[in-house]
C-alpha cells in the first residue's frame, strides 16, 4: 500500500510539477496571472485526439504537431489580448479567464459535450514491486523529468536563461541592463504554453476528455504554486510533488474519503500560507513594480 | 404646510443645482426611476423574473467590489459568502420554519461569520497569494457540503423553501428596493470616512499603518461588510429559486462576479451594479444562439478589456464628463467653462 | 449624428423592441416545449425523440382535439442545467410565459428538475420528466396533490427501482459466476461515485448482496469525474473480488471501465454505469470497456414489445445512434400526451390530467401505469415489474452492446421465465476464467 501511494504520489505529482512550472515561470517574469494555462493543456489535449481519431495518424508526431500549433496560438492570444492590457494586472486575470472561457465554448462546439478518450502511446502495464503502472504513466514520468531538466539546462547555462532570471528578479533594472525584457516576456510565454501542451499531450492519454476539463487542474496547480511561492520554479517543483502525494494519501487512506482529495489539498495550502504567507520558496518583500 | 414648501424647495433646488447639471446622476436617477416603474411597462413574469435575478446578483457584485475593488483584497472566492448566505438561510427556512424575513437577515450574519473566518488567515496574504487562496474556500467548503449530504442535501441542495412573498410583482420589488437601498448605502460607506480608509489601505498599506490606523481592523471590516452583502443576495436568491444548492459555491460564480465587476468598472460601486444589469439580460437575450451564447460572452470580455481596461462605466463616464482642473468637480464635458470656478475644462 | 451614432441607436432599439415585444400566436397549434441540456447529449436525445413525435403525429393531420385537428409544435429549450440552475429555471419561464407552451417534457439533473417542477406547477401545466429518477419529485406529488398533480415522470422509474434491478442483475451474474468459477461464495466490492442518490443505494446494496451468495470486500467512492482510479483498481484487486457493484453516472464510469480493462483486473462489473449506455462508450475507453454491464433502456435488436423495434430502428436511422433513455420524450408525447388530449378531447390541464392518470398504456420500453402509493394516493410515478416497465440489463461484447437480462427471468414463484426478444446470455471475460476456475 505504501508502494500504491509512492508510485501514485510520484505520478501525479509529476503532471502537476509540469503545469506549475509553466504558470510559475510566466508570473514570474510578467507577473501574468495566466487562469487560462490549463485551457491551453486542454486544447492540446483534444488536439491530440483530433489528430489521432479523426486523422489517423501515429501518436508520436500528433503530439509534436500539437505542442506546436498550441505553442503558437498561446503566443498569438499574448500579443492579441494580454500585452495591450499588462499593466492593469486585474484586467489581466479578467482577460485570461475570458479567454479560458472562449476556448471552453470552442471545444464544447467542435467536440460537444460528451467524453472522448485518447489511446496511449504504448498499451499495457508493468509491474514495479507489486503495483501495477502503465507504461503511459511511466512515458508521462519520463517526459516530465526530461522537460524539467531541460528547463534547467536553459534558465542556468545559456544567455536566454540568464534573461529570463534577470527578468523575473527585477524587470526594471534588467530593461536598464539592455535585455529586451517584452520580448523576454514574450519568450517565456510561449515556453509556458508550451508546458502546458506537453502536459495536455502526455496527460490526455490518461484520462477522459471533455470541455471542462481545465478547471480542476486549474484549481490544483494554483494550490500547488501558491504553496510553492509564486515566481518560484523550485517551490512549483517541490509543491507539485506535496500534494500529489497528499492527493494519493487521502485516495489510499480513507477509501470512502477519496471525493475530498481536493479540498484536503488545498487545506494543506492554507496551513503552509498561514505560518508562511509567501508560500514555501517564494520572496517576502515584493516592490509592486 | 409652509414647512413642506420650503423643504419641496430646497430638494428642487439640490435636483436643478446638483442632479440634473452632470448626466451621470441624471442617469443614476433615471435607473432609479426605471427600476420602480418597470412593471408598469411590462409585467411579463419573465422580463420580472430576469430583473429580480439582476438585483440580487447585482448586489453580489456591488459586495465583491467593497472588498476587492476598494480595499484592494482580491477575493476569487465570493461564492462562499452567497452560498453560506443561501444555505444557511434555507437551513433554517426549512428546519426551524423560520420565514424570509427572518432566515435571510440570519443567513447573512452566518456569511459575516465566514468572512471573518477567511479574514484572519488573508490578512498576511498579498495580492495574488489573496487571490488564489481565496478561490480555495468555497471548493473546501462545497467537499464539506457533499461529506455530510443528510443536512446539507448534498448535491441536490436544500430545496422546498418558502417563496421571497406571495406573488411575482411583490418579489420584485422587494428585490429592487432592497437592492437600489443596498447598493447605495455600500456606495455612502466608500464616500465616508471608513470607506477613505479601506481605498488608502488598497493603495499603501505600509503608508496607512504608519499613519497610526489599525489595518487589521479595517480589513476584516470590508470582509465582513462584504460577506454581509453577499449573504444577504445568497438568501434572497435560495428564496427565490426555492432551492439553494452546491450551484452557489461553483467556480465559476467567484469568477462570474469578478468579470462582472471589472467589466462594470472595478472601484466603483455604480460599475458592477450597471455591469450586471447590462451582462445578464444579454446573456439571457443571446438565448436563441444557445451554442454562441457564453462564446460571444467571453469575446464580448475581451473586447472590452482591450479598449477599455477601467471598466466600461469609468469609460462611460469620462466621455460625457470632465473634471475641472482647477477645483476638481466635475462637469458635463459639452461645457467650456467649469460651473463653479470657470476656469477652462479644456485646454486648447 | 454619425453614422456610427445611428447604427448604436438603431442596434438598441432592435435589442429593446425584440427584449419586451410580446410574440404574436395563433391557437392552432399545440405548443410542447422540451427542455434540457442541448449541448449535451441527454438534451439532445430530449429534443431528437420530441422532433420524431411531432413529426410522426403532424404527418397524420395533428393532433384531434374535440373536433379540430391540430398540429403538434415542438420547441426547444436548452436549460444549460449542468453548469446553471439559474439557467434552466430562466428557460422554463420562457417557455411558459413567452412561448406560451401547453405541456412540456424533458429535464435531466434531479437539482434542476426540482426547481423546474415549481415552476411548471405555478403556472399549471403539465410537466414530464424524462431523465430524473429522484424519488422526492413523485412524493411532491402525494403529499400535495391539488399543487403538484400536472407532474408526470414519463423515464425512468425512480431510484429505488433502479437499484432494485440492479441487485437482480447482480444475483443472476452472481449465479452465472458460481457455476461458470466453481466457487461457492463470491467476493463482491461495490464502487459508487460520490454523490447523494448512490448512498441509499450503498446501504441496500451492504443488505442485499450478501442475501445472494456474496460477501462484500469493500466500499470505494471515487469523485465522480475522476480521471484516475488506479488506486482503487489496485485495492480492489488486492481485496480479491470477482465482482464488482458500479454505480456510476459521470466520467468516472469510463475512466474506471477503461483502466479495469486496461489492468486487466479479474473481476466482472455491473450495475449501473450511466457513460457505458452510450454508443460512444468504446472509443471513449479505446476499447477496454469490454464485457462491462449495465443497466439500459434501449438496445439494439431487443424487443419489448410490437412499438419498440420502430422505434428504435427508425431512432437510429434518422439520428445515427442508439437512443438514450432521455429520449423517451417520443413516448411521452406520442403515447401519453396525444391519446390523452383526443380521449378528453379537450388541452385543458386538469381534464388531462385526470385521465392521463388512470391510462394503462404500451411505450416501446413496455407499459406506462402511473402508481397509487399505500396511503391510495397518486404519486404519478412509473410503475415497474414483469409486464410493465423493467428495462434491460445490456452488456458490451466485442464491440456492440447486447441485451443480455432478462434472460430467462423467474421475477416470481408461479409467474413464467421472461426473456425479451433478442436477449443473449451473458458472457464473462476470459482473464477472470483464466484467473479462477479451476
Amino acid at each position: 500500500m505504501i508502494l500504491d501511494i509512492i508510485v501514485t504520489g510520484i505520478i501525479s505529482g509529476s503532471i502537476y510539477a509540469v503545469l506549475a512550472v509553466g504558470f510559475s515561470l510566466i508570473f514570474g517574469v510578467a507577473r501574468i496571472v495566466n487562469i487560462a494555462h490549463t485551457a491551453f493543456y486542454m486544447v492540446a489535449a483534444y488536439g491530440i485526439y483530433f489528430g489521432t481519431q479523426r486523422l489517423g495518424w501515429h501518436p508520436f508526431w500528433c503530439m509534436i504537431l500539437t505542442v506546436a500549433l498550441v505553442t503558437l496560438i498561446g503566443l498569438l492570444c499574448y500579443k492579441a489580448i494580454i500585452d495591450p492590457i499588462r499593466e492593469h494586472e486585474a484586467a489581466v486575470l479578467i482577460a485570461t479567464i475570458a479567454l479560458a472561457m472562449a476556448m471552453q465554448e470552442v471545444m464544447l462546439l467542435i467536440f460537444s459535450g460528451s467524453y472522448l478518450s485518447v489511446p496511449s502511446l504504448l498499451r499495457g502495464y508493468f509491474k514495479v514491486l507489486g503495483v501495477k503502472v502503465f507504461y503511459q504513466q511511466l512515458i508521462t514520468f519520463g517526459v516530465v523529468l526530461m522537460i524539467l531538466m531541460g528547463l534547467w539546462a536553459l534558465l542556468m547555462k545559456t544567455r536566454l536563461g540568464v534573461a529570463i532570471r534577470a527578468t523575473a528578479d527585477d524587470r526594471e533594472v534588467a530593461n536598464l541592463m539592455g535585455i529586451n525584457e517584452s520580448r523576454v516576456a514574450m519568450i517565456t510565454m510561449g515556453i509556458s504554453v508550451g508546458l502546458a501542451a506537453v502536459a495536455g499531450a502526455v496527460v490526455a492519454p490518461l484520462s477522459t476528455l471533455n470541455p471542462f476539463m481545465w478547471m480542476h487542474p486549474l484549481i490544483m496547480m494554483m494550490a500547488v504554486v501558491v504553496l510553492g511561492g509564486l515566481g518560484s520554479i523550485k517551490g512549483s517543483f517541490t509543491g507539485a510533488y506535496i500534494l500529489g502525494f497528499a492527493e494519493a494519501l487521502v485516495v489510499f487512506l480513507t477509501p470512502k474519503g477519496a471525493f475530498l482529495k481536493d479540498a484536503v489539498a488545498l487545506s494543506i495550502m492554507i496551513l503552509v500560507l498561514l505560518i508562511r504567507p509567501e508560500g514555501l520558496f517564494g520572496i517576502y518583500f515584493e516592490e509592486e513594480r | 404646510m409652509g414647512a413642506i414648501g420650503y423643504y419641496t424647495r430646497i430638494l428642487f433646488t439640490i435636483f436643478r443645482r446638483e442632479v440634473i447639471v452632470l448626466p451621470s446622476r441624471v442617469a443614476v436617477g433615471i435607473f432609479f426611476l426605471l427600476m420602480l416603474l418597470l412593471p408598469a411597462i411590462n409585467s411579463d413574469p419573465y422580463i420580472l423574473r430576469i430583473f429580480i435575478l439582476s438585483s440580487i446578483f447585482a448586489i453580489f457584485a456591488a459586495s465583491w467590489d467593497l472588498l476587492s475593488g476598494f480595499t484592494g483584497q482580491m477575493n476569487f472566492g465570493h461564492a462562499l459568502f452567497f452560498g453560506v448566505g443561501a444555505y444557511t438561510a434555507a437551513m433554517l427556512n426549512l428546519h426551524l420554519n423560520l420565514p424570509p424575513w427572518a432566515s435571510i437577515p440570519v443567513g447573512a450574519l452566518a456569511a459575516v461569520l465566514a468572512g471573518l473566518i477567511i479574514g484572519i488567515p488573508c490578512l498576511r496574504l498579498r495580492g495574488t497569494y489573496l487571490a488564489l487562496t481565496t478561490l480555495a474556500f468555497p471548493v473546501i467548503l462545497m467537499g464539506i457540503v457533499f461529506a455530510f449530504p443528510g443536512i446539507t442535501g448534498g448535491e441536490l441542495g436544500v430545496s422546498g423553501l418558502s417563496r421571497l412573498s406571495s406573488s411575482r410583482l411583490l418579489d420584485y420589488y422587494i428585490t429592487a428596493i432592497l437592492m437600489l437601498g443596498l447598493c447605495t448605502l455600500m456606495w455612502k460607506i466608500t464616500d465616508s470616512n471608513t470607506g477613505i480608509i479601506l481605498h488608502a489601505i488598497r493603495e499603501d498599506e505600509i503608508a496607512v499603518r504608519a499613519a497610526g490606523i489599525n489595518t487589521t481592523k479595517y480589513k476584516l471590516l470590508a470582509f465582513s461588510l462584504s460577506g454581509f452583502f453577499a449573504g444577504i443576495a445568497g438568501g434572497l436568491y435560495a428564496h427565490f429559486m426555492r432551492i439553494a444548492g452546491p450551484s452557489t459555491l461553483e467556480v465559476s460564480m467567484s469568477f462570474q462576479v469578478v468579470i462582472w465587476s471589472v467589466f462594470g468598472g472595478i472601484v466603483s460601486i455604480y460599475g458592477p451594479v450597471g455591469a450586471v444589469f447590462v451582462l445578464f439580460p444579454f446573456l439571457e437575450f443571446m438565448r436563441f444562439w444557445p451554442e454562441y451564447r457564453t462564446l460571444m460572452f467571453a469575446v464580448l470580455i475581451l473586447l472590452i478589456l482591450l479598449y477599455m481596461p477601467d471598466g466600461l462605466f469609468p469609460w462611460i463616464r469620462d466621455k460625457i464628463e470632465t473634471e475641472c482642473p482647477r477645483c476638481k468637480v466635475r462637469n458635463i464635458a459639452t461645457r467650456r467653462t467649469c460651473r463653479v470656478c470657470t476656469a477652462p475644462l479644456h485646454l486648447e | 449624428m454619425t453614422k456610427k451614432r445611428i447604427g448604436m441607436i438603431f442596434l438598441a432599439s432592435v435589442f429593446i423592441f425584440t427584449f419586451f415585444a410580446v410574440p404574436a400566436w395563433s391557437k392552432d397549434v399545440i405548443k410542447i416545449g422540451v427542455i434540457g441540456p442541448m449541448n449535451f447529449l441527454q438534451g439532445k436525445g430530449h429534443w431528437n425523440g420530441a422532433t420524431m413525435a411531432a413529426e410522426e403525429l403532424n404527418a397524420k393531420g395533428g393532433i384531434l382535439v374535440g373536433k379540430k385537428r391540430m398540429k403538434v409544435e415542438i420547441i426547444k429549450a436548452d436549460s444549460n442545467e449542468f453548469l446553471s440552475i439559474t439557467d434552466a429555471t430562466n428557460a422554463m419561464e420562457r417557455l411558459l410565459t413567452r412561448d406560451k407552451v401547453d405541456f412540456v417534457v424533458g429535464g435531466f439533473r434531479s437539482e434542476a428538475v426540482l426547481a423546474m417542477q415549481d415552476i411548471a406547477m405555478d403556472y399549471k401545466k403539465i410537466f414530464i420528466d424524462c431523465g430524473a429518477a429522484h424519488p422526492e419529485l413523485c412524493l411532491k406529488v402525494s403529499k400535495n396533490y391539488k399543487r403538484y398533480k400536472y407532474f408526470f415522470r414519463g423515464t425512468p422509474f425512480n431510484s429505488y427501482y433502479l437499484a432494485k434491478t440492479c441487485f437482480i442483475h447482480a444475483g443472476t451474474v452472481g449465479a452465472i459466476l458460481r457455476k461458470a468459477l466453481g466457487l461457492k461464495k463470491i467476493m463482491a466490492a461495490i464502487v459508487g461515485e460520490k454523490a447523494m442518490w448512490v448512498d441509499p443505494m450503498i446501504g441496500a446494496a451492504k443488505k442485499v448482496l450478501p442475501k445472494m451468495g456474496m460477501e462484500i470486500v469493500g466500499i470505494w467512492r471515487p469523485s465522480p469525474v475522476a480521471t484516475d482510479v488506479t488506486a482503487e483498481l489496485s485495492a480492489i484487486q488486492r481485496s480479491g473480488a470477482q465482482f464488482i457493484f458500479t454505480i456510476f453516472s459521470s466520467s468516472v464510469g469510463i475512466t474506471f471501465a477503461r483502466q479495469a480493462g486496461e489492468l486487466k483486473i479479474p473481476a466482472v462489473q455491473v450495475g449501473i454505469n450511466v457513460e457505458a449506455q452510450k454508443d460512444g462508450f468504446w472509443e471513449a475507453t479505446q476499447g477496454n470497456g469490454n464485457y462491462v454491464m449495465t443497466l439500459n433502456t434501449y438496445c439494439r435488436g431487443v424487443e419489448y414489445n410490437e412499438l419498440t423495434r420502430p422505434f428504435v430502428e427508425g431512432y437510429a436511422r434518422r439520428f445515427g445512434e442508439t437512443p438514450t433513455y432521455t429520449a423517451d420524450t417520443y413516448a411521452a408525447i406520442k403515447y401519453g400526451l396525444a391519446p390523452t388530449i383526443e380521449m378528453a378531447g379537450t388541452l385543458d390541464a386538469d381534464k388531462l390530467v385526470k385521465v392521463l392518470e388512470k391510462r394503462v398504456y404500451k411505450v416501446p420500453s413496455g407499459k406506462v401505469k402511473y402508481m397509487v402509493d399505500e396511503k391510495g394516493r397518486q404519486t404519478h410515478d412509473l410503475t415497474w415489474g414483469p409486464g410493465y416497465l423493467t428495462s434491460l440489463g445490456v452488456q458490451w461484447q466485442d464491440g456492440t452492446q447486447r441485451g443480455v437480462w432478462p434472460y430467462k427471468w423467474k421475477p416470481a414463484e408461479g409467474v413464467p421465465e421472461i426473456t425479451y426478444k433478442g436477449i443473449v446470455p451473458y458472457k464473462i471475460p476470459p482473464w477472470v476464467i483464466a484467473k479462477y476456475k479451476k
